[in-house]
């Protein structure tokens, strides 16, 4: 019976490691929706002399509902997708100096709502069942973690004229325990985020028209302060260039 | 003794070379899910006769390299926010009473760390599998050399880095061989021990 016994641990230990390091160390991510089936990814043309410059003016960020403190890797990752499409001439930061800009400028605000699930309750019980089954179950169940965002964008025009754009994507990581590593959680931000940002500028190239220079005048509010600075250059080149704006980067 | 002296200072001499840099102001461990536990601990184990028949009073050092993965974020919002991690242990201990004998076995764990502290961090670990033995038949508690182990017990890792920690606890220890002959009486042993984790 002993005899028995130890034979079966050590065929145990066996399987357990056979299937542990031959090809059940899984995992794959599903986001929805995928930036990869977009049908119609939206293109635009814009006058170079008529792109004019986007200033941060707030960036919110939440986790879950709660607030959170602004990461500025999230802000530069959405400044950069903005600035891939081309539509603005310039991007000021949060808290940059916005002094050297004319006067037509475009104000962004931006709020990023993170909502994560590891499901902590089912993982734990699976957990526990994977390792009551010496890890010969590992291979077959999975373990998830889910994580969604929520990227809205609102734009003021130099005229008062306001604009909100608001986008979400979501995803889950499927995962075993022999799988699991810390960067498939920045695998699977990375993908949601690039999902819900692509989706975001979409929707703003459309409206490429109502951010040109010529689509609104300056409006007539009275002077509360004079500024005095020297004559700004004029530009080198006379003839306006068409510049394309798109969600696709800049070559 | 003094072979479990020498283990114990051989690691905290370890430890001491691998953590020469060390920031004590700033230590917040960010362990996610993910994240990889390896770790070695060493104890003493003292003998508990719990009834009559038990007379043994089996001691000796016990050796525990192990595993973790950490499976959740932490849990909760207040003083018992924690997170779950799942892992394996190899253990060996050396019998040095009755008999110099030796045991040697394989137990999934599973482990609550609670947060809330930051670098000092508790935790309660349980963890039970197969575990072989000579001391079997020499001993009136014990008739087969294959038994299994369970161990519950609790702790506490201080953070010496992000990366390492040192870990000092309490397991309480039954062997048995779940019936498969007889007599089996089984073992109860109290196992204080201490060691060092590395994070990655």
């Amino acid at each position: 019976m002993t005899r028995h016994l130890f034979h079966r641990t050590i065929l145990g230990l066996v399987v357990l490691t056979a299937t542990t390091t031959v090809g059940c160390s899984t995992r794959w991510i599903d986001v929805t929706p995928s930036p990869a089936n977009r049908e119609h990814p939206v293109a635009q043309s814009i006058l170079n002399d008529e792109r004019v410059p986007l200033v941060m003016d707030g960036f919110y960020m939440t986790q879950n509902g709660a607030p959170q403190n602004p990461s500025t890797e999230v802000e530069h990752r959405i400044l950069n997708t903005v600035q891939e499409t081309r539509l603005f001439s310039t991007l000021i930061p949060f808290g940059g100096n916005v002094a050297s800009l004319g006067d037509k400028v475009v104000t962004a605000r931006i709020t990023f709502d993170e909502t994560i699930d590891s499901h902590s309750g089912s993982t734990a019980w699976k957990g526990f069942v994977i390792g009551a089954s010496m890890f010969l179950l590992s291979p077959v169940i999975d373990l998830d973690y889910d994580y969604a965002a929520e990227a809205s964008l609102e734009l003021g025009r130099w005229d008062g004229q306001i604009k909100r754009y608001t986008a979400r994507s979501a995803g889950t990581v499927h995962y075993t325990v022999f799988a699991a590593t810390p960067t498939m959680i920045g695998e699977l931000k990375g993908q949601v985020t690039e999902a819900c940002l692509t989706d975001l500028m979409d929707q703003l190239i459309q409206d490429t028209s109502f951010y040109t220079a010529s689509s609104a005048p300056l409006p007539d509010s009275p002077i509360v302060s004079v500024t005095v600075k020297a004559r700004k250059p004029l530009p080198s080149s006379a003839s306006p260039s068409v510049v394309p704006v798109s969600t696709t980067p800049a070559p | 003794m003094p072979f479990l002296a020498r283990t114990l200072t051989t690691l905290a001499l370890m430890l001491l070379m691998t953590t020469t840099t060390l920031h004590a102001a700033d230590i917040s461990p960010k362990i996610t899910v993910g994240t990889q536990e390896v770790g070695l601990s060493v104890g003493y184990m003292l003998p508990h006769r719990l009834t009559e028949d038990h007379t043994t009073k089996q001691q000796g050092p016990a050796f525990m390299p192990y595993w973790m993965m950490t499976l959740t974020d932490p849990i909760g919002n207040s003083w018992y926010r924690g997170q779950i991690s799942l892992g394996a242990e190899m253990v060996y201990i050396q019998f040095q009473e009755p008999i110099l004998t030796h045991g040697v076995g394989f137990a999934p764990k599973i482990k609550y760390t609670f947060v809330a502290l930051d670098r000092i961090r508790p935790y309660a670990e349980f963890a039970g599998g197969p575990f072989w033995t000579d001391l079997a038949g020499k001993i009136p508690e014990e008739s087969s050399e294959f038994n299994f182990v369970l161990m519950a017990g609790f702790g506490a890792s201080y953070f010496l880095t992000d990366q390492v920690a040192l870990n000092v606890g309490y397991r309480f220890q039954h062997i048995s061989n779940a019936g498969t002959s007889y007599p089996n009486i089984g073992l109860n042993a109290s196992l204080p021990y201490g060691g060092f984790s590395f994070y990655f």
